[in-house]
């Protein structure tokens, strides 16, 4: 092959053909008029370490997807179901038990009103769901609350609605893992010690999965969140018939009151008062944390996606309206409230033991499910943490890696920072949710209430048909939700202040990183109708030298090619050498002086700088000060180990004179044939 | 040797979607079926007629795991010498391989994309394709909408059916719905 053409001859004599190579194929493919893509070989690593990381990374990950595969990697409703619920559906886990464990301090009377407490509850998800429904429609590019905000209140308010909702995903990850972590320490007593490992291990297994892409993480997840709503329903179908038709249950006995009153430390109930209610209201009111999800990760969704994500949010609050409602129902009907001792008992636990009966098949396999979609949860703020952190980052409120997506176009920098966060926060409260929880929830009501007055604003400007309804349920829900944040905030105090706290520094530190961004956007800015004319400025070249060898040969004559004054820089202790490498430069390099720099002080970079700046100040004032080039030899090293014998007078140098005025640094590496 | 009108003859005279023939592989070559190829030479004409035939050839390829090798033939005139560096440097000539590539690449099946200069280009196919060893010929038949319209057979297409060692599949080009 001669210049990338092979002649070739045919069958037929005069039948002759040439065979042209084309390089570019193996790397690049032609899109169209000077438009190049990229082919997976271009963006493979070319270095052996470099190959190595990429195999691990595939290995555990799966290969990289093309971006145009993104639409692929999309969620059905079903998947998305499951991936964007199952924080919200696992708080039907607990949320009853938390009702019961303030209403029991009223005594029977007050537990008897669990279910209403508990429908109320419901009334405020169907409020908030229709909210976030709206949004999904309103505002397809995701971001929930903070779209909202951003729209119809403007950037500061949007940024506290922002950092509420980060918070709470960071402490959805730190709770569920926790919670779920103590499940099986309650199984097996053994692992209490090693909490800490196993949450951590938890959320490494969670963010390898995420990692992976969302479609996989939707096979991943899927199973165990339609498992506990399908044991969930079959048990609150049973349990009802057995109430409605066969006349069991009775409610409340003394004896069982007592005993959690005991358990309490108290001795007598306080009766039914507005406040238990309301703080029972708030207890329960945890079961709503999540539903914000879905409005967060619209662009998830397969097309059309704000429908999709409407209809799925829909079908997330009924779910979980029904096993809210239903869980308690039970509960209060078979008079079941929560166990501390002999031991441990969860609300949930004890319903599932009173339906498939205890030590059955049912039972145990209901409880692991309960368990596994608890270390679930944490999954929903995987998802929905990155992207909102990329729609912040787009904002240029966050740095501008929380935008990228990954080899499988997940937001990896997003999911990394959360599963860092969440593990840290699982290492510094030594792995107690009790220690965790007074932070939780905190946030996300106020996030609810912020993104619900948005609405409100948004029905008074745009006034579609219908909008005074709409606008009614969002004030309805609004109303609601500032309350409930009060009361969750106050009940959860003095720990509930240090979210109080968090969210004005994080909106600090946004507004501090977009002040960052735009400030080197104002510098850099090029006005639209300046014509760029070619280099007007002088350029000379100054090559700091150890001596005459290749490399030093090399990168003068290359500074020769970039402008015409060419001068090299010889930085020595000793006068003698320098004398003698002058005698042999003007032999052998004739035309490019040579500048001896004798150094007393054995110092070799500042002297070399010094000189540059006495270079600076020799130039007339009266003309545009020249772009000094600093050619620098370096000598290409076989191996990474051997790169700490070389180039490091090389790389002092480039430290002290980077980011200096007027000069600019050029590396000319010297590869011997390896 | 055997002459396919292309997958419109095969369903009906006005339907454009020939990829459909892949799912229907017993419409193709009979007396290899299945597979139906080993390897097959498609040549690229540069025109819009290019995407429709190697999506055609991928996705009865596919199932077969047939190699697919997609020919671009530059014709150099006798005032240059045939080496000349004409095709390497061109983006446009480029481009005609590299969207074929693209569009296998979306039916899941990967090409080796051949560009040749030569001074006949059917000759410079047959050639191609007797090296390789290839089992199939394929070229698209343009339709012209001047002068009435009318398929261009051109001289390209009768030297390939005349001298080709394989089976060759001419796929033509649906005549225009204003035309038919």
């Amino acid at each position: 092959m001669i210049g990338g053409r092979q002649p070739l001859r045919g069958r037929k004599l005069g039948d002759r053909r040439v065979r042209v190579e084309r390089p570019h194929a193996a790397y690049f493919r032609w899109s169209g008029k000077g438009r190049m893509t990229a082919k997976a070989a271009a963006s493979a690593p070319t270095t052996g370490s470099g190959r190595a990381f990429a195999a691990i990374r595939r290995f555990f990950l799966g290969r990289p997807l093309m971006s145009e595969e993104e639409l692929g990697e999309r969620l059905s409703k079903k998947k998305a179901l499951a991936i964007f619920s199952s924080d919200a559906i696992s708080s039907s886990a607990y949320a009853t038990e938390e009702i019961l464990r303030v209403l029991v301090l009223g005594g029977v009377a007050a537990l008897t009103l669990g279910l209403h407490v508990s429908i109320a509850i419901a009334v405020l998800l169907v409020a908030v769901a229709i909210s976030y429904r709206q949004v999904c429609l309103a505002y397809p590019t995701g971001g929930g609350s903070y779209s909202v905000s951003k729209r119809n209140f403007g950037r500061n308010v949007s940024l506290i609605a922002a950092s509420a909702l980060l918070i709470d995903y960071v402490m959805t990850v730190a709770v569920s893992t926790t919670s779920a972590v103590e499940q099986i320490t309650s199984a097996i007593p053994a692992l209490h010690d090693e909490r800490i490992l196993i949450g951590v291990a938890a959320i490494a297994l969670i963010t390898i999965g995420n990692l992976r892409g969302l479609r996989e993480a939707g096979n991943i997840f899927a199973i165990p969140t339609y498992l506990f709503v399908g044991s969930s329903l079959l048990m609150i179908a049973v349990g009802t018939y057995r109430i409605v038709v066969g006349g069991e249950g009775g409610g409340y006995p003394d004896a069982v009151v007592e005993e959690a009153l005991r358990e309490a430390g108290r001795t007598t109930a306080e009766g039914v008062t507005i406040l238990l209610l309301i703080r029972a209201f708030a207890a329960g009111a945890v079961a709503l944390t999540g539903t914000e999800a879905i409005a967060t990760g619209v662009p998830a969704f397969q097309p059309p996606e704000s429908k999709n994500a409407a209809t799925t949010l829909a079908a997330m609050a009924v779910l979980l309206g029904v096993l809210f409602i239903g869980i308690t129902f039970l509960a209060v009907n078979f008079g079941i409230t929560h166990l501390e001792f002999p031991e441990k008992q969860t609300v949930i636990s004890q319903v599932s033991r009173t339906v498939y009966g205890d030590n059955t098949v049912p039972f145990y396999l209901f409880q692991a499910f309960t368990a596994l979609l608890l270390f679930l949860a944490a999954n929903t703020s995987f998802n929905a943490f990155p992207r909102l952190l990329a729609i912040l980052a787009g904002d240029s409120h966050m740095p501008r890696q929380f935008g990228l997506r990954g080899d499988r176009l997940a937001f990896s920098y997003g999911i990394i920072a959360l599963a860092v966060v969440a593990a840290t926060l699982i290492v510094v409260f030594n792995g107690e949710t009790h220690l965790l929880i007074p932070l939780y929830a905190v946030g996300v009501f106020i996030d609810f209430t912020i993104s619900q007055a948005g609405m409100i604003r948004h029905w008074l400007r745009e006034r579609p048909p219908g909008w005074q309804r709409r606008l009614a349920i969002n004030a309805f829900g609004c109303t609601l939700t500032a309350i409930v944040a009060v009361v969750v905030t106050a009940a959860k105090a003095p720990a509930s202040l240090i979210v109080l706290v968090l969210i004005p520094l994080l909106v600090l530190l946004m507004l501090g990183i977009r002040r960052q961004y735009e400030g080197q956007k104002d510098e850099l800015h090029v006005r639209e109708d300046v014509v760029f004319a070619g280099p007007q400025r002088e350029q000379r070249a100054v090559v700091p030298v150890n001596g005459i060898n290749r490399a030093v040969v090399q990168a003068v004559n290359f500074a020769r090619t970039i402008a015409p004054d060419v001068r090299a820089v010889y930085v020595t202790e000793d006068a003698e050498e320098g004398e003698e490498l002058r005698r042999r430069w003007e032999r052998q390099l004739p035309g490019v002086p040579l500048v001896i720099v004798e150094s007393p002080f054995r110092a070799i970079v500042e002297p070399f700088v010094a000189y540059l700046d006495v270079l600076a100040e020799t130039w007339p004032p009266d003309r545009e000060a020249p772009v000094t080039i600093v050619v620098l030899p370096e000598y290409v090293a076989k191996r990474w180990w051997d790169r700490v014998l070389y180039n490091q007078t090389a790389r002092r140098l480039k430290a002290a004179i980077v980011g200096r005025e007027h000069t600019v640094i050029a590396d000319v590496p010297y590869r011997r044939d390896h | 040797m055997e002459v396919r009108d292309g997958p419109a003859q095969a369903r009906t005279e006005r339907d454009p979607t020939s990829h459909h023939l892949a799912e229907a592989p017993d419409h193709t070559v009979s007396e290899t079926n299945p597979p139906v190829f080993r390897l097959a030479v498609v040549a690229l004409a540069g025109g819009p007629g290019d995407a429709r035939i190697v999506r055609l050839v991928s996705e009865v390829a596919k199932p077969i795991h047939a190699e697919v090798v997609a020919v671009h033939v530059v014709e150099v005139g006798w005032s240059l010498p045939l080496d000349a560096d004409i095709a390497g440097r061109s983006e446009e000539v480029q481009q005609v391989l590299d969207a074929a590539e693209g569009v296998a690449e979306s039916s899941k099946v990967r090409i080796e994309p051949v560009l040749l200069q030569a001074r006949d280009v059917g000759a410079a196919l047959v050639d191609e394709a007797t090296e390789r060893d290839a089992d199939l010929l394929v070229l698209g038949l343009p339709y012209r909408k001047r002068f009435g319209g009318d398929f261009a057979i051109g001289r390209t297409i009768p030297y390939v059916l005349k001298n080709a060692p394989c089976a060759v599949w001419v796929v033509r080009e649906p005549i225009p719905e204003d035309q038919a």
